[in-house]
């Protein structure tokens, strides 16, 4: 089938291609290289795609493109576009996480209202939920995202609900939460702790590291975006973690045993729009995708670390194997 | 290298090509690696084989 990746220069969005890609299926992927993190990064996660003849890319932005001669022959739609990350959604910055994720939502909508693809799986988040009085999350709580990010995203996967109720865009919405691996953004976590712990400089934690996530590897959420196209039921909404979860501190003692090196750790109050908790009711996902998380957290963060390895080194033209040096 | 044709094929001026009765239609000028709008007289760049498709990077067509 022929497919239109948004996004695919990004974290998500070039594995998701690659694994489409792998199995077989045409890929026309989207990106217009935001500024928000480095270049490089974007430029390597599409150049490995760009080696496979059945991969089409092009620089451009959804909210002044022409969507309708992108979507042509187009049966399912993965969109992995966003202005991402919390602490910068605040202030003037908040304009573009209005036009990435909102207004480029809209336009994707419409063109795929004349289009029809069969499918549109949108990339949601775990920020929509904001801080709650009991977890697991389910699908059916009140969002209350307490970041602008959290709040576009949040707008973003109402459209995609509203256009399936209102014309039948067959839309499915995934709320991934908090997603590492290979490739994972310069601005997360896990990508600046094991940046420090290879540049032996500290890492920084906002809060006292008794903050939990339910992180989710990479590959997890690929699957559940193939499993959304067939057994995702349009209109709805699925959470999509990693089936368990861990405190910041419980993860600085895992780093510790993947790198073989303890983190230098700087302690910093928390920032504005940080919620402290999150954890993923994956019944609904279970039942309805048939999704099972494969990855544990020592596994990924692993696979992460070896991977970091070998970006940094090219970064900086050091041989590193293993430890830090 | 020369663009495939099927992607030449889903390429439109961003600019234009949702103005009433305007299709976005591009010229590809293969050895100068560019895509030109006549009807909006832009330039829109090919790097490394990547149809560059942003309005505030394109160039002005010169004649």
């Amino acid at each position: 089938m022929r497919c239109l990746v948004t996004g695919v220069a990004g974290f998500i969005g070039s594995h998701l291609a690659q694994r489409l890609l792998e199995q077989g299926h045409e890929v026309v992927g989207v990106d217009c290289f935001t500024r928000a993190y480095d270049l490089a990064l974007k430029q390597a996660n599409v150049g490995q795609l760009r080696e496979n003849d059945k991969f089409r890319f092009v620089r451009g932005d959804l909210a002044e493109m022409d969507l309708h001669s992108l979507l042509e022959g187009v049966e399912v739609v993965f969109h992995m576009a966003a202005q991402a990350g919390v602490r910068s959604s605040w202030g003037k910055e908040f304009q573009l996480y209005l036009h990435h994720n909102v207004f480029s939502t809209q336009r994707l909508l419409e063109a795929c209202r004349e289009m029809r693809p069969r499918r549109l799986v949108y990339a949601s988040s775990s920020s929509v939920y904001g801080d709650q009085s009991h977890y697991p999350s389910s699908e059916e709580v009140v969002p209350r995202p307490i970041s602008p990010y959290g709040v576009t995203k949040l707008a973003a996967e109402h459209l995609c609900v509203l256009y399936w109720k209102s014309y039948q865009v067959p839309s499915v919405s995934l709320r991934y939460f908090t997603v590492y691996g290979p490739r994972q953004r310069p601005d997360m976590a896990f990508h600046r702790f094991l940046k420090a712990i290879w540049s032996k400089t500290a890492l920084t934690i906002y809060g006292d590291g008794s903050q939990s996530r339910d992180f989710t590897y990479v590959s997890d959420i690929v699957d559940a975006n193939l499993r959304a196209v067939e057994a995702g039921q349009p209109g709805k909404v699925y959470n999509i973690g990693g089936g368990a979860r861990a405190t910041l501190r419980e993860v600085l003692c895992i780093l510790e045993e993947v790198t073989g090196n303890a983190p230098l750790v700087s302690w910093e109050k928390p920032e504005l729009g940080d919620v402290r908790h999150t954890m993923a009711d994956l019944g609904l996902a279970k039942q309805e995708l048939g999704y099972r998380p494969k990855v544990g957290l020592r596994e990924g963060l692993a696979r992460q670390w070896a991977w970091m390895c070998d970006w940094l080194e090219k970064e900086s033209g050091l041989q590193v194997r293993g430890n830090v040096p | 290298m020369a663009l495939p044709k099927d992607l030449l094929d889903i390429l439109a001026c961003p600019k234009c090509v949702r103005e009433p009765g305007c299709t976005g239609e591009l010229e590809y000028r293969e050895s100068a690696n560019q895509l030109v709008c006549h009807h909006c007289k832009l330039v829109y760049r090919i790097e490394e084989d990547i149809p560059v498709m942003l309005i505030d990077e394109a160039t002005p067509l010169e004649e």
